[in-house]
Order: C-alpha cells, then sequence, then structure tokens
C-alpha cells in the first residue's frame, strides 16, 4: 500500500457522471422533501432557505433576550486534541501521537506555512482531479461551463472542498478556507453562481487562506461570482446598487456596529460603479471588468476620507484601502476569528482585543493572528465548540480512516444535516452558533449508522484493520480512535462503558455498531 | 378613510382607544388543575397505553382513542398553526380592495375586477373580496371563523425579504438597521418560554414543531422544538442488517449515551429526538385518515397542515405548529384570477378548508391558524405583469374562536397621495398588534411584556378571549 493512501484505502469506486446524476436525482429528491418550502420552486429559491437567516453580528439587545445555549463542561483536554479538533478536521489514526511527539508549536508553525498543493498525497492530487475536473481547464471562460448542469458544478465543488478537509495535510489552511468561504459567501444558486464560484474559489480564498486580510477583501471585490451574487455587475453611474458597498462593510470588513453611515454605504456604492462581470461577444466573458462608462467619476467622501473626482477604477482600491485598514475592521476580524476557534465564550470577548492589536501591527496578517490564539490556555482549556455539520462529517471520515470519494451519496448525508456547501443564501455564510445546528442529530445518527455499515455509496471504512492496527480491546480502540480518549479520561469512560457494553451484548456487526454509537454520541459532536 | 371594521366578540372597536389591559385570565392557568396533568406522565403513562400496538399493522388507529380523552394533553390555551407565506405575498390580490378606484387603474392587467365579473373576487364586504382561487375558504368566512386584516404589516422599509422576514419572525418594530440582527430570539419561542405551560410541565418533544429544513427563526432560542420535513421521514435509519432485537438494542444504546449526557445542549436535544422517535413511532402518521372527507391537496403545505392535524388529534402536547408556504416573490408573471399567484392561492385554500374540516368543528375551538406573509406588494403593476416588493399585505386567522366573517382594515386607499413615497399600500396595523392578540386570548400567555418588549399592543378584537 502506498503511504500516502488513506488507512485502509481500497480502490477508489469511479464514479461516472451517470452515476452521479442517478444518485444525485436521489439527493436532490430527498434534500428537496426536506428543503421545499413549496412546490412552487425547486432548491433554487433563496427564500426557502431564508428563514435559516441568522443575521450579522449582534449588537446586544437585552431587552429581546440572548437565547442562551449550555456547553457541556470543558474538562481536561489534551492539547494535541484540542488542536486536531480545532485546527484540524479532527483527528485521523496516528495523528495525536505524530501531533504530541513533534509538539503543538512544532505542529501550529508547520499548519502556519504549509507547502503548495503539490506537496499534497498523489491519492488527493487524483482525486481532485478526477473530481474537478470539468471546472479546471483555464482555456475555458466560466460562463462557458453552463454546458455542465448547475448540480454538477455544485457536486463537483463540494466533492473538492470535502476531499481537501478530508485529506488534505494542511489541514489548517483547509478549516481556514472554510472559514473564509463562510466569510465572503457566495450563494451558488444566485444567477451563475455555481459557474463562477470555481475562479472565485482559487482567486480569493485558496489564493490568500494564510495570507492578508486586506488581499481577500480586494480580491472578492473582483471576483465574479461576489459581483454577481451581490449585485454589484449592475451598479451605474446615477443609479448606484447598495448591495455589495453594504455587506462590503457590515460582514466583510467593519461589521454592523463599525461605525459606517448609510452616507458611507451609498458613496462606495458610487466609488464602485462600473466594477462589474466581463458579458462583452469576443471578450474573456465570466471575469472581472472596470467599465468607465458605467462609472461615477464624481468626487467622495468615504468614512471621512476624500476620494478626488477622476479616479476611475482606483475608487474603488482606495475604498478598500481605506476599510482594510480600518480599527472596526480590525476588531471585527478578530472577533469572528476568536469564536471560530474559542466559541462563543467569554475567553473569545477577551482575546477580540489582543488580536485586534495584531491585526493593527501586521497589517492583518492571518498567520500572525492564529499563532497567539492557538497556542494559548484558552484555546486548550475552553469549553467545547459544537461541530456543525461539515466538521461532523469530515472528522468522522477522519477518525475512522475512511475511504471516500466525497461524491452525491455523501453529499445527501451532509445535505440532510442541513449544510450544502456553497448554499447558504443569505452573505453572512453558515452560522457558527450553537442552537443552529443541534437540530441536525438525527441526520448525524443516521450517517453513523450508514457511514459504519457499508451504507454510503463511494465511502468505506475497514473496521476491523483498524481496531487491530490499534492493537487493544475493541471498545478500548473505538473510543480512542473517535473520541481521542486515553484510558481513564471522564468524558470517554461512559462512553467507554456503554461501547463495551454493547460490544458484549449484541450480536450481528456489533464493530460496526459499536462505531457507529461513537459517532453519535454526545461527545463527539463537540469539537 | 375607512373606518374599522369591528367585531362584536368583544373587541375593542376604536383603533384610537387606549389599549386594553391585558386579558384577565378566566382562570389561573399557572395552578394546576386536574385538565393539566403533566405531560410527562400523559406521554409516559397513559398515551404509552393507549397507542401501544398503533404501529402494528391492521390495529385500529389509536387516534380515535385518544380523541376520545380530551383534556390532559391539550396545551393551556389553542394550538398556534403559524403559516408564512415566503417571498412577500401580494395582499391587493388576495383581498382585492376592489371598492377603491384606485385598485382597478392600478392594475388593468393583473386586477380581479368587481364581483359582478366572471371570474371576480369573492365579495366579502361590499369593499374587498377574496380571491377566486380562495373560494373553498369563503364557508369559514361565512361562518365566521375565518378573518382578514389588511393593510398590516411591520416597521421595515429594507423590502429586503430577509430583513423583513427576520423581523416579523422575532417579533420586531424592524425599523431600526440592527435590530433584527443577532441573538434576538423569536416571538414564538419567547411565547414557550413565557408561557404558563411552561411551568405546567409540557415536557413534550412535540410541543413546537416546525416543518421545515432549519429551524425558523419565529423558534429561534427555544427549547423544545422540533424541525422536521416529513413526521414519516422522522426515523432513525439503521442497516438492513439490523433485525429487530438488535435495532431496539441500538435505541436503548443511544438513550443511554444520551442520558448520561448531563444538561448541555446536545445531549437535551438528544433526549427530546429520541422522545420524539418514541412518540411516532406509536403515533404511526403515515396511516393516519383525515376525517369528514377532508381532502388535503397533495402538496407541501397539504402534507403539512394534514400531519399537524394528526398531531393535534394525537394529543401529544402540541402547542406550535409552524409551516412556509410559497414563492410569492411574483416580479414577473404573477398572473390574475388564474397563473402563479392563483396556483399558490388554491393549494393554500384548499389546504386550510381540509384542515378546518379534518379537525371539525369542537377541536377548532381550540386552534387559531395564523397566515402571514413578511410584506406585500407595490400597488402598480410593473411591466413584467408582476409586482415588486411593497409594504403592508393582508393575513388570515382561522379558528373556532376567531371573530371572523370581517374584514379588519383601517384602510388608507390606493390613490398616489395615500400610498407611501414608493407606491405602497400603508401599513395601518402593526402586526404585533394580531400576534399579541393571538397570545393573550387564544394561547392564553398575558405576559405580553416578555414576547414583544418594549412594544404595547392595540387589540383589533379579531379574537374571543379565551374561557
Amino acid at each position: 500500500m502506498n503511504a500516502d493512501e488513506p488507512v485502509n484505502a481500497q480502490t477508489p469506486p469511479s464514479l461516472s457522471r451517470r452515476d452521479c446524476l442517478g444518485a444525485l436525482g436521489t439527493a436532490a429528491a430527498v434534500a428537496g422533501g426536506a428543503l421545499a418550502l413549496s412546490g412552487a420552486a425547486g432548491c433554487a429559491d433563496a427564500t426557502r432557505l431564508a428563514k435559516r437567516y441568522c443575521g450579522p453580528e449582534p449588537p446586544q439587545n437585552a431587552a429581546l433576550g440572548h437565547a442562551s445555549v449550555a456547553l457541556p463542561p470543558a474538562g481536561p483536554t489534551d492539547p494535541a486534541v484540542r488542536l486536531l479538533n480545532r485546527a484540524a478536521f479532527g483527528p485521523a489514526p496516528g495523528d495525536v501521537v505524530r501531533v504530541s511527539a513533534m509538539g503543538t508549536a512544532a505542529y501550529v508553525d508547520e499548519q502556519l506555512a504549509p507547502p503548495t498543493s503539490d506537496a499534497e498525497p498523489a491519492f488527493l492530487q487524483r482525486r481532485l482531479r478526477t473530481a474537478v475536473g470539468d471546472l479546471q481547464d483555464p482555456s475555458i471562460s466560466a460562463l462557458d461551463f453552463r454546458d455542465i448542469p448547475e448540480r454538477d458544478v455544485l457536486r463537483q465543488l463540494s466533492q473538492a472542498a470535502l476531499l481537501r478537509a478530508v485529506y488534505s495535510r494542511a489541514q489548517l489552511r483547509e478549516r481556514m478556507a472554510d472559514f473564509w468561504t463562510n466569510h465572503f459567501n457566495v450563494y451558488a444558486r444566485k444567477k451563475m453562481g455555481a459557474y463562477l464560484l470555481a475562479a472565485d474559489e482559487k482567486s480569493v480564498v485558496r489564493a490568500h487562506t494564510l495570507g492578508k486580510f486586506g488581499d481577500l477583501v480586494r480580491a472578492s471585490a473582483r471576483s465574479p461570482a461576489m459581483l454577481g451574487y451581490l449585485d454589484q455587475e449592475a451598479s451605474r453611474k446615477g443609479v448606484p446598487n447598495e448591495n455589495y458597498a453594504r455587506e462590503l462593510l457590515e460582514l466583510h470588513t467593519l461589521g454592523v456596529d463599525g461605525g459606517y453611515t448609510q452616507k458611507d454605504v451609498q458613496e462606495i456604492a458610487r466609488c464602485l460603479t462600473g466594477w462589474t462581470i466581463e458579458d462583452r461577444f469576443l471578450h474573456r466573458r465570466g471575469t472581472f471588468r472596470f467599465d468607465p462608462d458605467r462609472h461615477d467619476d464624481g468626487p467622495k467622501l468615504v468614512l471621512g476620507h476624500a476620494i478626488a473626482p477622476g479616479g476611475g477604477e482606483r475608487d474603488g482600491d482606495a475604498v478598500l484601502d481605506i476599510i482594510t485598514r480600518h480599527p472596526s475592521t480590525a476588531r471585527h476580524i478578530a472577533r469572528k476569528l476568536c469564536r471560530f476557534f474559542l466559541g462563543d465564550t467569554d475567553e473569545a470577548n477577551r482575546w477580540t482585543p489582543k488580536l485586534a492589536a495584531v491585526y493593527a501591527k501586521t497589517n492583518g496578517h492571518i498567520p500572525s493572528l492564529l499563532r497567539p490564539l492557538l497556542l494559548s490556555d484558552d484555546f486548550v482549556h475552553g469549553p467545547p465548540i459544537l461541530k456543525c455539520p461539515l466538521d461532523f462529517v469530515a472528522s468522522a471520515l477522519r477518525a475512522l480512516g475512511a475511504d471516500t470519494d466525497a461524491g452525491p451519496a455523501l453529499q445527501t448525508h451532509l445535505c440532510a444535516m442541513g449544510q450544502p456547501l456553497h448554499e447558504w443564501p443569505l452573505p453572512d455564510g453558515y452560522p457558527d452558533a450553537t442552537h443552529a445546528w443541534t437540530g441536525s442529530l438525527l441526520a448525524r445518527w443516521n450517517f453513523a449508522f450508514a457511514l459504519t455499515s457499508g451504507g454510503v455509496k463511494g465511502t468505506g471504512v475497514d473496521l476491523p484493520a483498524l481496531v487491530q492496527a490499534a492493537n487493544g480491546d475493541h471498545a478500548d480502540a473505538l473510543v480512542a480512535l473517535i473520541l481521542a480518549r486515553r484510558p481513564g479520561d471522564e468524558a470517554g469512560r461512559s462512553l467507554h462503558q456503554s461501547v463495551a457494553g454493547h460490544l458484549a451484548r449484541a450480536t450481528g456487526n456489533v464493530l460496526a455498531e459499536a462505531a457507529a454509537l461513537c459517532l453519535a454520541s454526545p461527545q463527539f459532536q463537540w469539537r | 378613510m375607512k373606518p374599522w371594521w369591528t367585531c362584536n366578540g368583544g373587541g375593542n372597536s376604536n383603533a384610537n382607544e387606549p389599549p386594553p389591559a391585558a386579558p384577565t385570565p378566566t382562570t389561573d392557568h399557572r395552578q394546576p388543575t386536574t385538565n393539566a396533568l403533566p405531560r410527562r406522565v400523559l406521554l409516559g403513562g397513559t398515551l404509552a397505553a393507549l397507542v401501544a400496538g398503533a404501529g402494528e399493522r391492521g390495529a385500529p388507529s389509536a387516534l380515535a382513542d385518544v380523541a376520545l380523552r380530551p383534556g390532559p394533553a391539550e396545551p393551556n390555551g389553542d394550538v398556534l398553526v403559524s403559516v408564512f407565506l415566503r417571498g412577500g405575498a401580494d395582499g391587493l390580490n388576495i383581498v382585492a380592495p376592489f371598492g377603491d378606484d384606485a385598485y382597478h387603474r392600478a392594475r388593468p392587467t393583473l386586477g380581479l375586477g368587481t364581483p359582478k365579473g366572471k371570474t371576480g373576487p369573492l365579495d366579502l364586504d361590499g369593499f374587498f373580496g377574496l380571491h377566486p382561487a380562495l373560494a373553498p375558504l369563503l364557508p369559514f368566512y361565512k361562518d365566521g371563523t375565518l378573518a382578514v386584516v389588511h393593510a398590516c404589516g411591520s416597521g421595515d422599509e429594507s423590502r429586503s425579504h430577509f430583513e423583513a422576514m427576520a423581523t416579523m419572525e422575532r417579533g420586531q418594530r424592524g425599523d431600526q438597521k440592527g435590530q433584527t440582527a443577532g441573538n434576538a430570539s423569536g416571538w414564538i419561542a419567547r411565547h414557550l418560554a413565557s408561557s404558563p405551560a411552561e411551568g405546567g410541565g409540557n415536557g413534550s418533544p412535540l410541543r413546537a414543531v416546525a416543518f421545515a429544513a432549519i429551524q425558523p427563526d419565529s423558534l429561534r432560542g427555544a427549547t423544545q422544538t422540533t424541525t422536521l420535513n416529513s413526521l414519516a421521514d422522522f426515523r432513525l435509519r439503521l442497516p438492513p442488517s439490523v433485525q429487530a432485537p438488535g435495532a431496539a438494542d441500538l435505541r436503548n444504546a443511544l438513550a443511554t449515551l444520551y442520558q448520561s449526557g448531563g444538561n448541555d445542549a446536545v445531549a437535551h436535544a438528544g433526549r427530546e429526538t429520541l422522545a420524539v422517535l418514541d412518540t411516532l413511532r406509536r403515533l404511526d402518521p403515515a396511516r393516519y385518515k383525515p376525517a369528514n372527507g377532508a381532502a388535503y391537496p397533495a402538496s407541501d403545505i397539504g402534507n403539512g397542515l394534514r400531519q399537524v392535524a394528526c398531531l393535534v388529534k394525537g394529543g401529544v402536547g402540541l402547542e406550535v405548529a409552524c409551516l412556509d408556504h410559497g414563492v410569492w416573490d411574483t416580479h414577473i408573471a404573477q398572473g390574475g384570477a388564474t397563473g402563479w399567484q392563483a396556483n399558490l392561492l388554491a393549494d393554500l385554500s384548499g389546504a386550510l378548508a381540509a384542515f378546518a374540516r379534518d379537525l371539525g368543528h369542537e377541536r377548532l375551538q381550540r386552534v387559531t391558524v395564523l397566515v402571514i406573509t413578511e410584506f406585500g406588494r407595490r400597488v402598480e403593476e410593473n411591466s413584467g405583469l408582476g409586482t415588486d416588493h411593497g409594504r403592508a399585505s393582508a393575513l388570515f386567522l382561522l379558528g373556532g374562536n376567531i371573530c371572523g366573517g370581517r374584514v379588519f382594515a383601517r384602510w388608507p386607499g390606493l390613490e398616489k397621495q395615500q400610498l407611501d413615497p414608493t407606491g405602497d399600500l400603508r401599513v395601518t396595523t402593526d402586526y404585533r398588534d394580531v400576534l399579541a392578540e393571538v397570545v393573550a386570548r387564544r394561547l392564553r400567555n398575558d405576559r405580553l411584556s416578555a414576547v414583544f418588549p418594549g412594544y404595547t399592543p392595540r387589540f383589533l378584537g379579531v379574537t374571543r378571549p379565551a374561557g
């Protein structure tokens, strides 16, 4: 077996387009039944999902009551396990030993400066090529992918994201890619979103995941996917569209309480008139274009900075410089990162000003923001965070060393849990709040039973090999693998009892059932 | 300006009067009475016994047995069924103000005309008329169980679906930037948290059910809510290799895991999920048969309301059901008496009528259906033969104790100078006035300051006080 392959890799089942369509048809039927509010429109309607809207960052409104959520006690946490649970998509077999041996600081440094994608395992590179082959031909302009059905494009995008989350060695980069994908959320089913997202991913998130925040914003502002999603493409002199300008301030940079006014939104919208998507015949359609004819070249005043007339495309760049250097942006980004890695906790509140100061000092250098956070005591000892469905699925696959093609069958489960990738209709990205995801438990349990019993097409686990490799009694081995718990760890003990009890009592495929119980356990839902 | 149509049923007949004091409950529902046995007891014992065997093939439906025993499992107040019309439903063509001349001028193509026309609106009171596709609801209007509140809406002027929906589902005013954001809970969640039933011990896992993919904002912050797509789909899917005794073993193992899981959000949610699974296995909703010849449309709203009826009759402690309908965002090709909107209306009215018929007169006394939308649409039709986002719309209330047979409206008029600057029907009734009245009188929760903080509602008298 090639050392690159996952623990129990078999030949990945090759999934033909027809298989995908068939399976995805089923998936869509299930999801459609699951999601549709009416028969009037398909999955594609934004309003259908809008009831999940959680809004931008809150100014606290005591009168309306904080929907408080009980977290389990933190308990003693192994620093290596915590790090793998939060900076990575959970430990894969062997990870805990490796990180413990090298030390958390060395692991964090390794993860903050990952080698290029060439260093990914060969099988991952192969699978990515297979999965997203259609979207990778640089000779085709984005809008000419339209021959491919939208659902196939979406399937490919999700497949790539899932494969990377499960198998990439640069786990922190993949975590942050997920973070920025939600921060700069584009709803794939609005307009041509799905077709523009492949390029968006490459030029925005993946180009700057661990770079400087300002570069992310600048890339996003020229991303056709974003310009289409937030209606910037239609904005022109005299009738500026404020949609993108508003979200740029409210969600991407300053934050809703960042101290800007409606006038600032309008002025920024004027600055950005003419930033649009190329759609002229014989041009490279679906790329960024500045159209001087649509640009409002008058003088503007943005957040107290005068912008002289005649700046053309440079007006927008001036705006981006102003807002990415703004202290509210430092605080907003610091707060989001703290919440992402520390949860919605007091610790996160305490860390926000510290990180905001780092942002100011390093001009938004993302690794400089992450390093102190990931190596802090609060990170290790703070209360756990509820896994969102993507976390849950990826960490389950990693824990069991699963061999997955991340195809339609797997994606159907993610959809049933409420998190089809790139399908959050609102610009704020999937919520990270605990209460948003507690309703997905049944779907998680069903996934646990399907995964361990070979019920997810294109995804396999070899449990006997796993427990044999772990070299202990089965219950011990499963608890150690899945929860990364050490013997005697209190939180692991009750689970161990249940699992051991089940193994002793039940007949049938007990190993699979015991593994499913571990994945379905309350303990495995937290990271 | 057209005056209020008021209700003889004890409502506040003058909109300019100061708001009434919160109604005095006729009984102190915080004191447990024989009619308010803790649901937990019932679910664990009586009901389990009653419905034991309900899942067996050929066994008579246990629902019938349950139905004969009123009381214990029913909520203190009505069951609230909240139907949200997503996308901004055009109230002007749902309950058409055919008596307003400007209506006909603004809608040369989409307008429904007058009741005299072949496909005209169904006359309600000489001024307003129901869209013809709502014909199935006309009998309920006539017998006084259906009421319309028109020119109703929130203060949200963003004309953004998301903002306006967030405003309404959280029970907010909606004219302050940022107020709809963040951690504000939903109005139904606040009702559940402040309702006397909380202390009365309704621990039913089916206390509040949303037929949706993700918990709607109106339930945000509530515990004891279940979000599901279909009662039948809400089941544990064990591998085909697992035989019956093994399945019971696995369910027990899961229960053990979550029972010992402490009191955090996941442990709590897990126990609720298991309890819901248990209850549904006993109810067997797939075999539910509607009563009184009620025929639900085979649509999402039809199936949804059918399942709500099953839960209501099942006496499982259901207090709130949330459903969604539509996409009502009719920017182009809205249609008039037929077409896109008419099809949605036919589906909605067919489902509501079947629901009311299925429940029957007696049960309908303890059910209140609210049909609401985030905003109405522009008065003037657009060049795409549709309508754009507007302000006020119409909402419906259906139930045995609704002061129906009337359109409640302080009609602002449709002439240019009577519209708001964008050309939209002005909001003359705050939607929270209706919601608050329902909460106080029908759901019997008088803690309105907890449900709608900072707002003093003005009751329209569209419901009868709970007796």
